[in-house]
């Protein structure tokens, strides 16, 4: 048979056997009852728990693996974390599973969402819903709090159980920065990047910091947090948009590397920060930078400090596939991480991370609390007081919001091309 | 007949030579550039060793201000990330390696000792997929893998991996094929041996170090890859190369260059104990195709 | 010798053929005509009948040729720096007496080196706050890391083709090396005898016989460095970027509709590099036939 005939009739094959794949649309899986923990519990025993979350951060993938690794270990759990470059990434292949019909045995059982991802996630109904406000530590969730019951505007409907929390805030270093010369609004942020060109800059959108450094921005520029209080508002958006975005190409040849170029995310601008490139990075840390510090990226005469007119601080959560293969292992692991001494232990930045409790403190038991207190009290000046980070709090904004900015950033700052 | 003359010092006018190129005069300006030419090899991993060793490395330091293995611990350790990733990266490449020799050895031989009509159109199929970039070959089976339920593990990755791998290692084993005296074998034949027995003491002798070059080839293919085990593998296949990447995005230079440096050191060995099997030279065995 | 000897022959040559060819051409010809289909929109879910609209909205874009410019350049300028630069560490090689043999393994030691590796080590390197630019800093020449040239993340892609340059040149020497060594020393030893100076053996002699193989690697490296993702990923620029970036960040992107888009641009490199790999194929052919030529001539 000739050679080329022969091709083609591999190839036909080939197309054939993929286009005929049946595309099963099966019922997605269940979730075992939570009231009936014992039995979450016994059906999670023995599991490999597929945990998907952002792996930029080689502290907290070990505080992961060492805290929470061992803890599960004692339940018949074994925790397989999987780093991720970006929490899409994970979106995306839930998405694509589902897409191609793979609506069981998914290979994601857990993700550490929030924000546009859960949002994305949500319109696509492709997580469980209702569950989160139904495990047993999740008494001590303060689920009427509209930042926990609340991610980015859209009701969580129990769809993801948060783990911690964070604020946004900027970081300088006092041997190169006098405190006094540090901006107090994004006003005086455009006129210190004026006055010191070329020492500035910002990670790209979608990236996270940086997305939220120029929803910050657009706040500023809209009147304020409030305005997005009821919503996204498509005139509110054009009008402040036109605002940031003007006010960006003015400032683009001021930035670092005349606004050419921006590093890719937080790590990036940590390391362009510690190296002296720019004077600013940012962190989310409620406990600061410590950790940081203390793994030695961050030099030790770096300091945090926020905006009087304000920064966004939210909860993070972790969410569960619809298509997820233990889903009862992921529910142990969302409970698990709400345990007092664990939240108490990932506050810490002895341990590499410093986040911010998921937990209301006053719904916990004295000593709890007691420990949680003497941890607060002895960050010293790596950590802004907690009174005034929640002084100058502000809500995260609509997903549209957040997407179109991202959006638009590209479009107009990256390529250069006009807002359409 | 070659006329001898004294090394020159005249530096236009480099000395001649034996043609085997044995111990004989080398001109200075040729060893300086050649010691420059390896200098500059070898000048990128020097900022990696130096902050592999180093906490808190930042500008202007070249040397370390505080030297610490905390970057090398933090890899090493024997729970952690980086073993498992070796272990998968090696697990894949292996394979990899194996399947890839199981087609390339009878293919090989046809192609390196046959003249056949369409052996070019053959060589040049075989060739096309190390061309086609891997990301173009990642996004156009990834679909069709997820639907065969291979997406997300390490046989779909196996298999992707053979795309670039296995043209190397066919190639290769033409070559080497090629290059062997295979009349020894007719000669075994002919002196009354089977064709298993002539196979098994003839043939595999001459040709067993060759074949095991290349598959080191087809294994190096796929302990680099990168795109491939990214999209194919979801994020829940983590070799070497992802787990490097996912370090280099995140902020502890250190750990990202201790993780490099761990990553190079199996493949430059391999290349090292390959290169002693063939005595020196490993590539001009195949007549340099890569 | 029969025909039936001819024909079970060619059978046999075939069926040692199969595996391989089933395996390339499954796997690697489904993942091309998978791009493809899905690049016209077919066999995608919710992307619409077939249509060229992802092709259309590549040629509209800008940000596609920019890119596409981007990606030939950084292809083009890699590969015949690595070719002169190859071939001139090759003969440099070669002149060497004692040591060759050490010379020439420290030569081939970037080769199993992953790109990945070299990407993050030339970054340490050349950055603005890389090892140069510290040593600019602690000998006074600079006095801040932007006075270090901005090469990283910059318009030229300059730490990209170094990075190519560092694996590619070694690659390519090796190529040549070997080719030398199979019988490059006669020829040019009877050149010499004959009274040709250096620049003479060097144009008639050795690069005529270099040309063929090196053209067939410089090929590879072409394909290569117009298609690796991870490099440009790490050093480049990010607006433009190259092809295999721009392909992958459609098909991440959150919006399924650009997933037509992303296999549209697999498809384009694919075209590419095949066109550059037949224009090789026939410039190595030709290259061979008038080296042949030559030879025949010179008896």
């Amino acid at each position: 048979m000739p050679p080329l005939t022969r091709a083609l009739l591999l190839l036909s094959a080939a197309l054939v056997v993929t286009a005929c794949a049946a595309a099963d649309a099966g019922d997605a899986g269940t979730l075992p009852d939570t009231s009936r923990w014992d039995e979450v519990l016994a059906e999670a025993e023995g599991a490999t728990l597929d945990l998907h979350m952002w792996g930029g951060s080689t502290e907290i993938n070990r505080f992961v693996d060492e805290v929470y690794g061992p803890r599960l270990a004692e339940l018949g759990i074994t925790l397989r974390r999987v780093p991720l470059a970006d929490t899409a990434d994970a979106v995306n292949a839930v998405l694509g599973e589902l897409e191609a019909g793979r609506s069981s045995d998914g290979s994601i059982d857990v993700i550490w969402i929030n924000g546009e991802n859960h949002a994305t996630m949500r319109q696509a109904e492709a997580l469980h819903t209702g569950w989160a406000e139904s495990l047993p530590n999740a008494a001590l969730v303060d689920w009427r709090d509209p930042a926990v019951a609340f991610d980015a505007g859209i009701p969580v409907e129990g769809a993801e159980s948060p783990w911690g929390s964070a604020q946004f805030q900027f970081v300088y270093d006092t041997a190169r920065t006098d405190a006094a010369e540090l901006p107090a609004s994004y006003a005086q942020l455009a006129d210190w990047i004026r006055d010191n060109p070329g020492r500035f800059t910002y990670p790209a959108p979608p990236a996270f910091h940086g997305t939220r450094f120029l929803t910050q921005w657009l706040y500023e520029l809209s009147g304020g947090a409030e305005a997005w209080v009821d919503g996204f508002d498509e005139d509110a958006y054009e009008a402040a948009a036109a605002r940031l975005f003007a006010l960006l190409e003015e400032l683009r040849p001021h930035l670092w590397r005349d606004g050419a170029t921006y590093p890719n995310d937080i790590a990036d601008l940590d390391r362009l920060f510690a190296n002296g490139e720019v004077d600013m990075t940012f962190t989310q840390l409620p406990a600061g930078i410590g950790a940081n510090v203390e793994a030695g990226t961050l030099p030790d005469s770096a300091r945090p400090f926020v905006l009087d007119t304000g920064t966004i601080g939210d909860h993070h959560y972790l969410g569960i596939p619809v298509n997820a293969a233990e889903p009862a292992a992921a529910m142990v692991l969302a409970d698990l991480v709400l345990d007092p001494d664990l939240q108490t232990a990932k506050l810490d930045p002895a341990n590499g991370w410093g986040d911010g409790l998921a937990i209301d403190v006053g719904r916990l038991a004295d000593h709890d609390r007691a420990a949680i207190d003497a941890l607060t009290a002895g960050f010293g000046d790596l950590a802004l007081p907690p009174e005034r980070l929640a002084a100058v709090r502000l809500p995260d904004a609509p997903p549209e919001l957040t997407d179109a900015l991202d959006r638009d950033w590209e479009r107009v700052v990256r390529q250069q091309r006009p807002r359409s | 007949m070659t006329v001898v003359t004294p090394a020159a010092t005249d530096a236009a006018r480099p000395a001649p030579r034996p043609a085997t190129g044995g111990p004989g005069a080398t001109s200075r300006p040729v060893a300086l550039a050649v010691v420059l030419l390896l200098a500059l090899l070898l000048l990128p991993f020097v900022p990696l060793v130096l902050a592999s060793f180093a906490q808190g490395y930042f500008y202007p330091q070249v040397l370390p201000e505080r030297w610490s293995l905390r970057a090398w611990q933090v890899v090493l350790a024997p729970d952690g990330a980086t073993w498992a990733a070796l272990r998968d990266t090696v697990t894949i490449a292996v394979s990899v390696a194996v399947l890839s020799l199981v087609v390339a050895v009878p293919a090989g031989r046809v192609l390196g000792t046959r003249r056949f009509r369409g052996r070019r159109a053959v060589e040049l199929v075989l060739l096309t997929p190390v061309l086609v970039p891997a990301i173009a070959v990642a996004i156009g089976l990834h679909v069709v893998l997820l639907r065969l339920g291979l997406a997300g593990g390490i046989p779909g990755v196996v298999l992707v991996h053979l795309v670039p791998a296995t043209p190397y290692v066919v190639l290769l084993t033409a070559g080497v094929f090629a290059n062997a005296e295979l009349e020894l074998e007719q000669q075994a034949r002919s002196l009354g041996a089977s064709w298993w027995q002539a196979q098994r003491h003839v043939t595999w002798r001459l040709v067993a170090p060759g074949l095991a070059v290349a598959g080191l080839f087809g294994f190096l293919v796929s302990w680099g890859q990168y795109v491939l085990t990214l999209v194919v593998g979801g994020g829940r296949v983590v070799t070497l190369p992802i787990l490097l990447f996912a370090t280099a995005s995140g902020g502890d230079t250190a750990i990202t260059a201790a993780t490099a440096l761990f990553h190079a050191l199996p493949a430059l060995v391999l290349l090292v104990l390959t290169s002693r099997i063939l005595g020196g030279g490993a590539l001009t065995t195949f007549g340099g195709a890569r | 010798m029969s025909a039936r000897w001819h024909a079970h022959e060619g059978v046999r040559t075939w069926v040692a053929l199969s595996p391989a060819l089933l395996l390339v051409g499954v796997l690697f010809g489904g993942a091309v005509v998978m791009a493809l289909l899905r690049s016209i929109g077919l066999l995608g879910i919710g992307e619409g009948g077939p249509s060229l609209a992802a092709y259309r909205q590549l040629v509209t874009d800008p940000g596609f040729a920019r890119s596409l410019g981007l990606t030939l350049y950084v292809a083009v300028v890699s590969t015949s720096l690595s070719v002169v630069l190859g071939i001139g560490a090759a003969l440099l090689l070669r002149r060497l007496g004692a040591g060759r043999r050490f010379a020439t393994t420290m030569f081939q030691l970037n080769l199993p080196v992953p790109h990945v590796i070299g990407a993050v080590a030339i970054l340490a390197l050349v950055g603005q706050s890389g090892l140069l630019s510290r040593l600019g800093a602690q000998t006074g020449l600079l006095d801040e890391p932007a006075a270090f040239p901005a090469i990283t993340f910059d318009p030229w892609a300059i730490a990209v083709i170094l990075q190519y340059l560092w694996k590619e040149v070694p690659f390519i020497g090796i190529v040549a090396l070997a080719i030398l060594a199979a019988g490059g020393d006669d020829l040019e030893e009877a050149a010499r005898t004959l009274g040709a100076s250096a620049w003479q053996r060097l144009r008639h002699v050795t690069l005529p016989l270099l040309l063929p193989g090196v053209l067939s690697a410089a090929v590879i490296v072409f394909a290569f460095t117009f298609g690796t993702f991870e490099v440009p990923l790490l050093l480049g620029p990010s607006a433009p970027t190259v092809l295999p970036v721009l392909a992958h960040r459609r098909y991440t992107d959150v919006d399924l509709a650009a997933r037509p888009e992303a296999m549209a641009i697999s498809v384009v490199i694919t075209v590419v590099v095949v066109l550059v790999v037949l224009l090789g194929a026939a410039g190595a052919r030709r290259a061979i036939r008038g080296d042949a030529a030559v030879t025949e001539a010179g008896g």
